[in-house]
């Protein structure tokens, strides 16, 4: 492979004082456009992992590099700025409306106001929300549905190269969070981002991952496509995480 | 580096407010040419205070700046000690039992000896030749009350004293030249001891409420009481003969003071102080009026014809609001001025401090427990203790004000910043906002309607106590009521009190309409979008 991977984790350990260790030697790649699902339960250090890509938190010893830097030489407000980021609630800002939301990066990054409301046009398409309609309202007025779908188009405004998404599904009802996976892997297919995604949904990391990593205390047990890990699970953790599925609904 | 650009503007914002603050260092007594003359907060006090007032002006070419009504001995010594008044009227028994502690003596020439000398060698202080009366304590009884046989002296009154119900002053029931001492002394024993305001013992005593109370000899309100004024046969109370206290610096400085107020060596005896007491008490007339007529009663102002009618004592009280329209203007003038100050310099420190604390999570609670400790000093207290550093007025004043306006801000802006939409403050620092960008676009805009809250809570609170800066002689809305508390003038009280209500009202509206104001939109769903 000629391209350095979109992102790559060296031997990443995190620990608070002495002897608490969130996560240890984790090393992983992720390919250019492909989707990592990390999952574990929660104090894995999953949500730890993802927050290092974007330099919320900092290993005490290892190494990540994007694109074949290491992040640790980059500014990370300028490091965010070209990172997108989904987390569960969406976290919108309140005070602002669908339309600010989204233009907020494009904003830090001093882009003139046509460019701006033509970019949210595109992507209030884009998650299928008329931007007619939706524009001018507040994070309020929307379903839990819309503000993630908001969240979303706000993470991709500034088009990122990677995009990292904390549970984006997580606190919605089984049929809105169906409903977004489909819209998801559509995105996901017209827009070939590189995405890293965090959820403790086995189901989801099986629908929307190129490859899954498995973390269990720290440690990263396995990674590798769906159908590797349900067929060759390198740990009894893994099976019996993947389990159910394997005996069961799917035939 | 994001660091630097968050804390230049409260660097700014505190330097500011010590910029307002430093100018005014502590008053320096006099200016040249002008004496400040002050007193105690009761009428004969104050009456004294005017009486030297009027002699300096009409004797000298001194300029007298008054300071009447300040809120009792030890503010009123306090003031005179640390310079910011030059004289104030005091009686030799107060010197002695409450400012050196000494116990009390029945020999008023032992006691006025005492004070001379020890006040000389301490502060530098003069006692000047007494007036020629004393303002001594005294048991009353109400004529009515008594037997057949009647006491005349307190040896008397001991022999039946275990029926009788006594209403006396907080004071007297304190002092040890008051009721502790002269239960020792004579061996009373009352059936029940009631403690009351001065004013009120009168009323309460002849509606047959109490049946003893102690009296000052002069109050004038014994001419109109058909009480029994008993002898203090064994000599307990100590000579309370009333002279003025005055700064030796300023003696120095303006020696005619001294001769022109030795001109008052026992000009009054005590039942021309009970009379001027009467008009002053009873007849509602003003302290200058009075004063200017005792004056005039010794030859000692040239008399411009001055008629003095009494000022009819108004009891309607929108006639009395009316009459003293002007009057209450300019105190709920003083009134805002003082409260406005007060809560502006509060918000100038308590902001940037709640947004400094908020970084500083460890101290935080501390620092906010500390600042709410001086919520639980009573504003009187905290008044007092400003006297020796800062004298008194203004200055003193607002700065106690300050302080009380300081916590209600300092904790919701902590509060506020910290809970506001942990959330969106997330994802706005993931998504690349510095940290100054996510005070000022997020963590602020969500936080304002709370910091207005609490800023509305120091306003109210702020507008209530300044009633209380009249008793370090800072004026406003306070000075009605305090003057007719001492006056058992319920007209007069609400003459202050309803327009500091209004006013509290006032802001709290007007405060609330900017909390309102800036709420920002998106926090309460518009009803026809949902």
């Amino acid at each position: 492979m000629m391209n350095p991977p979109a992102l790559s984790v060296h031997d990443v350990t995190m620990e608070f004082e002495a002897h608490v260790r969130v996560l240890q030697h984790v090393n992983l790649d992720v390919p250019q456009g492909q989707t990592l699902v990390l999952i574990g339960e929660s104090g894995s250090g999953k949500t730890t992992l993802l927050r290092m890509f974007n330099g919320l938190n900092h290993p005490t010893s290892g190494e990540i590099h994007l694109h074949g830097e290491s992040i640790r030489i980059k500014d990370p407000i300028e490091l965010r700025r070209h990172v997108g980021y989904v987390q569960q609630d969406g976290g919108l800002l309140p005070h602002w409306t669908v339309e600010e939301n989204v233009s907020l990066v494009p904003v830090l990054l001093g882009w003139n106001p046509e460019k701006r409301t033509s970019r949210v046009h595109e992507l209030l398409d884009m998650v299928n929300l008329d931007p007619t309609r939706y524009r001018t309202r507040y994070p309020i007025e929307l379903s839990g549905g819309q503000r993630q779908r908001v969240a979303v188009a706000r993470a991709l405004a500034a088009d990122p190269s990677i995009v990292l998404l904390d549970e984006p599904f997580g606190a919605l009802d089984s049929i809105t969070r169906r409903n977004l996976q489909r819209q998801f892997l559509e995105l996901k297919r017209q827009l070939q981002k590189t995405l890293v995604m965090v959820t403790h949904d086995v189901d989801e990391a099986i629908r929307l991952g190129d490859r899954i990593a498995v973390l269990k205390d720290g440690r990263l047990l396995q990674i590798g496509s769906p159908a590797e890990l349900l067929n060759a699970p390198a740990h009894d953790y893994v099976a019996q995480l993947l389990g159910h599925r394997s005996r069961g609904d799917h035939p | 580096m994001s660091r630097c650009v968050r804390m230049r503007p409260l660097g700014l914002a505190v330097g500011l407010a010590f910029a307002l603050l430093i100018p005014w260092t502590p008053p320096a007594s006099s200016e040249e040419g002008r004496l400040v003359v002050g007193s105690k907060n009761f009428m004969e006090n104050k009456l004294l205070a005017e009486i030297f007032a009027q002699l300096i002006e009409a004797r000298t070419d001194l300029s007298v700046k008054r300071q009447l009504g300040l809120a009792g001995t030890q503010v009123c010594f306090e003031a005179l000690r640390t310079g910011a008044i030059d004289l104030y009227p005091e009686y030799t028994g107060t010197g002695l039992v409450s400012i050196l502690r000494q116990p009390p003596t029945g020999d008023s020439r032992t006691a006025l000896t005492t004070v001379r000398s020890e006040f000389l060698r301490r502060w530098d202080l003069w006692w000047l030749n007494p007036l020629g009366f004393e303002n001594a304590y005294a048991l009353a009884v109400p004529r009515d009350r008594l037997p057949a046989d009647p006491p005349r002296t307190l040896s008397d009154l001991a022999a039946f004293s275990a029926s009788l119900t006594a209403g006396f002053g907080y004071e007297f029931i304190q002092r040890p030249d008051g009721l502790p001492g002269l239960k020792t002394r004579y061996g009373l024993t009352f059936q029940r001891v009631q403690a009351m305001q001065q004013s009120l013992k009168y009323q309460a005593a002849a509606a047959g409420e109490i049946d003893v109370l102690d009296v000052y000899t002069t109050d004038g309100r014994l001419f109109v009481y058909d009480f029994v004024v008993l002898e203090d046969d064994q000599r307990f109370f100590p000579p309370y003969e009333a002279a003025g206290l005055i700064r030796g610096a300023t003696l120095k400085r303006y020696p005619e003071v001294g001769s022109v107020l030795g001109l008052l060596s026992n000009a009054f005896d005590a039942r021309i102080m009970r009379q001027l007491n009467y008009r002053l008490q009873e007849g509602g007339e003003s302290v200058e009026v009075v004063a200017r007529d005792a004056l005039s009663a010794l030859n000692l102002l040239a008399s411009e014809n001055s008629p003095s009618q009494p000022a009819s004592k108004d009891n309607e009280l929108f006639a009395y609001l009316w009459s003293h329209g002007s009057t209450l203007m300019q105190q709920t003038i003083e009134h805002l001025f003082l409260a406005g100050l007060a809560l502006g310099l509060g918000i100038l420190l308590a902001v940037p401090l709640g947004l400094l604390l908020e970084r500083r999570q460890t101290v935080a609670e501390p620092v906010i427990r500390g600042i709410g400790l001086t919520q639980t000093i009573p504003s009187i207290a905290l008044l007092a203790f400003m006297i020796p550093v800062f004298g008194i007025g203004v200055l003193p004043a607002v700065i106690a004000l300050w302080i009380y306006a300081l916590f209600p801000i300092v904790r919701n802006t902590y509060s506020g910043l910290r809970d506001a939409a942990p959330d969106a403050v997330e994802s706005a620092r993931a998504l690349g906002m510095t940290e100054w960008q996510i005070l000022s676009w997020v963590r602020l805009p969500l936080a304002a309607p709370i910091i207005m809250a609490g800023i509305r809570t120091a306003g109210v609170i702020t507008v209530g106590t300044t009633t209380l800066a009249a008793f370090i002689g800072a004026g406003g809305l306070g000075v009605p009521i305090v003057s007719g508390l001492q006056m058992a003038d319920t007209t007069m009280i609400l003459s202050g009190a309803l327009p500091a209500a209004a006013l509290a009202l006032v802001i709290d509206g007007t405060l609330g309409m900017i909390e309102r104001g800036i709420r920002p939109r998106g926090l309460h769903a518009r009803p026809d979008r949902t």
